[in-house]
């Protein structure tokens, strides 16, 4: 059995229309019943009391002269009416006088008023009335009638069949009607709810309401319901495509990126090849400049004069300086070919080999070397030796004006990875030209102040990137430089960018 | 003889009858005398001098006090009810209701002849009563009283007996 609340609005009305016919029927079919038997008692128990009355008047002198008879003679006149089941006449002293109807010896002679009130009493289906015989103040005694109410009860029986039948037609007059009434109302909500349905189902927001012919809250409903799927369907439409405009912008982006980094890549290894061959190339003449201009020395030098002796020098250190330019250009070629071998090492110890070998270099100098503990990483140790070999000898090299120079090697940590820095109190470079430190043959001093090829930091940069990592640097002019490095993917930013 | 052995019978007999009543009959009889002035109507051109409504009993009395305790106190048209006794017809003046002893049986005929046309409602004992030209007479039905009437000798005298008491009566004798 459904439940009322969970049944459809259609069967919700259908009921509600049936059960409030219902009701009022009842009310209506109660009230009159009851107004019908109350009002029927009363006027019934008022005939009777005239017919007592009348009996009562006419079986005084039957009373008064003792002739049962006479009463019972006035008593059978009741015959007109067959309602009356039965009649007594009691004397004074509560004793039957007269009978009609039943068996006399069946009317209890207690039974009479001794009072001389009238009263009636409906028992059952009777009524009992008894009415006193007075006359002139004097109590003679008591009529009581006996009447059958099996009329009323017929005619009650009679009005609730009809009022059954009269309930049935009109519940379904009632059902008829309100079926035609409720189609105004539950079909647009059938129609409402299957649409929502088919909404929520299958995401069509294509879906719409039939209107309603009527103008009321549900048609309201129904326009405002299609009105929200329209704009719903509209914006859907925009999303879509919004995606698909997106999505071949992205195609395309990617494309060129993809085209782009080809590109970019072969002209790196076109680039690289050829410094590669051209450092190659280029080493056979220099060593040949090299060993005619140190023949040329060792065979005629005693002949030669000072000056093209100092002239050959410098031939011979220019050659030198071109081949550590070419040695390095060539490290550089190199490392854009082979990949890091990746292996877990102490960068402690790395670091202490380098500065060993820097230590023996700078003998006589003043030189503090502060170095802290460093953590274990996964690195290429070769490669990162080189890293420390550039760093520190560029630490060492620009301190050289220094009297007492400070070199520090340390790690912090910013982000829960490390951050490696080389700090030194040399001179320092100003911040404007920091994007130009690690390009390959710069360099922010005179060759004259400060040796060097330009190609060392461009190396450490390209060592790191190989490591995912990434090296920046703080300095200030004749206040000393800092340069900071990570390893392994986390692009840590500058500390006080 | 064969009539006077008749009379015989209908006399002595009612009369020896008479002889074995219970004691209460006096006392029904004393009631319905007073019972009967109810439902009398006397004509309306009747001289009466007298506010009492009286009740005479003519010969010798058999109710005794009986009577007069019975309509003690009771009041008929608006009259007390009284009674009176009586030694012949000519003192009936003003007397609604005459019972007239069994003791006046000798000269009955001529009693009633003498309260012809004085309006009084006669009352008696026995069936022969009424045939002598009495108006109600008591008689027994078993041991029961019960009255006849004799209409003739009532409407002789303009006085109207109620249907009612008409129905009570044990029998109507026009």
């Amino acid at each position: 059995m459904l439940r009322f609340r969970d049944a459809t609005i259609k069967t919700k009305l259908t009921w509600t229309s049936a059960l409030v016919t219902s009701i009022a029927l009842l009310l209506a079919g109660s009230a009159f019943v009851a107004y019908y038997v109350i009002s029927f008692r009363s006027s019934l128990v008022r005939n009777l009391s005239v017919q007592a009355e009348t009996i009562a008047l006419n079986s005084e002198p039957a009373l008064r002269f003792d002739d049962p008879r006479s009463a019972e003679g006035t008593l059978s006149a009741l015959r007109a009416d067959p309602n009356v089941v039965t009649a007594a006449i009691y004397t004074a002293a509560g004793d039957l006088f007269a009978s009609y109807g039943a068996d006399p010896g069946g009317f209890p002679a207690e039974a009479a008023a001794p009072g001389g009130a009238a009263t009636a009493r409906f028992q059952g289906r009777r009524l009992e009335l008894d009415h006193p015989i007075v006359s002139e103040g004097e109590h003679l005694g008591t009529v009581r009638l006996t009447y059958g109410l099996d009329d009323l009860y017929s005619d009650v029986t009679r009005f609730v069949v009809i009022a059954i039948v009269v309930l049935a037609c009109s519940i379904m007059v009632a059902l008829l009607a309100s079926a035609r009434i409720q189609r105004s109302v539950s079909d647009p909500v059938a129609r409402l709810a299957a649409a929502a349905q088919t909404v929520s189902r299958e995401e069509d927001y294509s879906v719409r309401v039939e209107p309603s012919r009527n103008r009321d809250e549900l048609a309201t409903l129904i326009d405002t319901f299609n009105d929200m799927l329209a704009r719903i369907q509209a914006r859907e439409a925009e999303i879509e495509a919004g995606k698909q405009r997106f999505q071949v912008l992205n195609e395309e982006l990617e494309q060129r990126v993809s085209q782009r980094t080809a590109e970019l890549e072969a002209i790196n290894k076109e680039l690289e090849a050829f410094t590669y061959s051209v450092s190659h190339d280029l080493r056979a003449p220099l060593r040949r400049i090299d060993g005619f201009a140190k023949l040329l020395v060792d065979e005629y030098g005693g002949d030669l004069p000072d000056e093209a002796k100092h002239y050959l020098a410098r031939v011979r250190e220019g050659t030198r300086q071109m081949g550590l330019l070419v040695d390095d250009l060539l490290n550089l070629a190199r490392l854009g070919r082979q990949e890091p071998r990746l292996q877990v090492a102490g960068l402690s110890s790395i670091v202490e080999r380098v500065a060993g070998v820097l230590k023996r270099d700078t003998e006589g100098r003043d030189i503090d070397w502060q170095l802290q503990p460093l953590p274990f990483v996964e690195c290429d140790p070769a490669l990162l030796e080189v890293v420390f070999t550039n760093l520190l000898s560029n630490a060492v090299k620009y301190t050289r004006p220094r009297a007492r120079a400070v070199i520090h090697v340390g790690a912090i940590e910013e982000n829960g990875h490390p951050v490696i820095f080389v700090r030194d109190n040399g001179v320092g470079f100003s911040m404007k030209y920091a994007d130009k430190l690690f390009g390959v043959f710069q360099r922010l001093h005179r060759a004259e102040d400060f040796e060097g090829t330009g190609v060392g930091l461009a190396t450490v940069q390209r060592i790191l990137h190989k490591h995912a990592g990434a090296i920046w640097a703080e300095a200030e002019l004749d206040k000393g430089a800092c340069f900071y490095f990570t390893l392994g993917g986390t692009a840590a930013g500058p500390i006080n960018a | 003889m064969r009539v006077v052995c008749l009379a015989w019978a209908l006399v002595y007999v009612p009369l020896h009858v008479w002889a074995q009543r219970s004691p209460a009959a006096e006392e029904v009889e004393a009631a319905y005398l007073y019972q009967f002035g109810r439902y009398v109507d006397w004509p309306a051109d009747r001289q009466d001098n007298s506010d009492t409504f009286f009740i005479c009993v003519l010969g010798t009395d058999p109710f005794g006090a009986t009577l007069d305790e019975t309509v003690a106190g009771r009041v008929i048209g608006g009259g007390q009810v009284a009674v009176r006794r009586i030694a012949g017809p000519d003192e009936s003046q003003g007397c609604r209701i005459l019972f007239v002893s069994p003791s006046e049986e000798s000269r009955m005929p001529e009693v009633l002849k003498a309260l012809e046309g004085t309006g009084v409602l006669t009352v008696g004992r026995g069936p022969t009563f009424t045939r002598q030209g009495g108006m109600i007479a008591f008689t027994f039905e078993g041991r029961k009283v019960r009255f006849v009437v004799n209409l003739a000798a009532t409407d002789a005298e303009a006085l109207t007996l109620s249907s009612q008491l008409l129905r009570v009566a044990g029998r109507v004798e026009k």
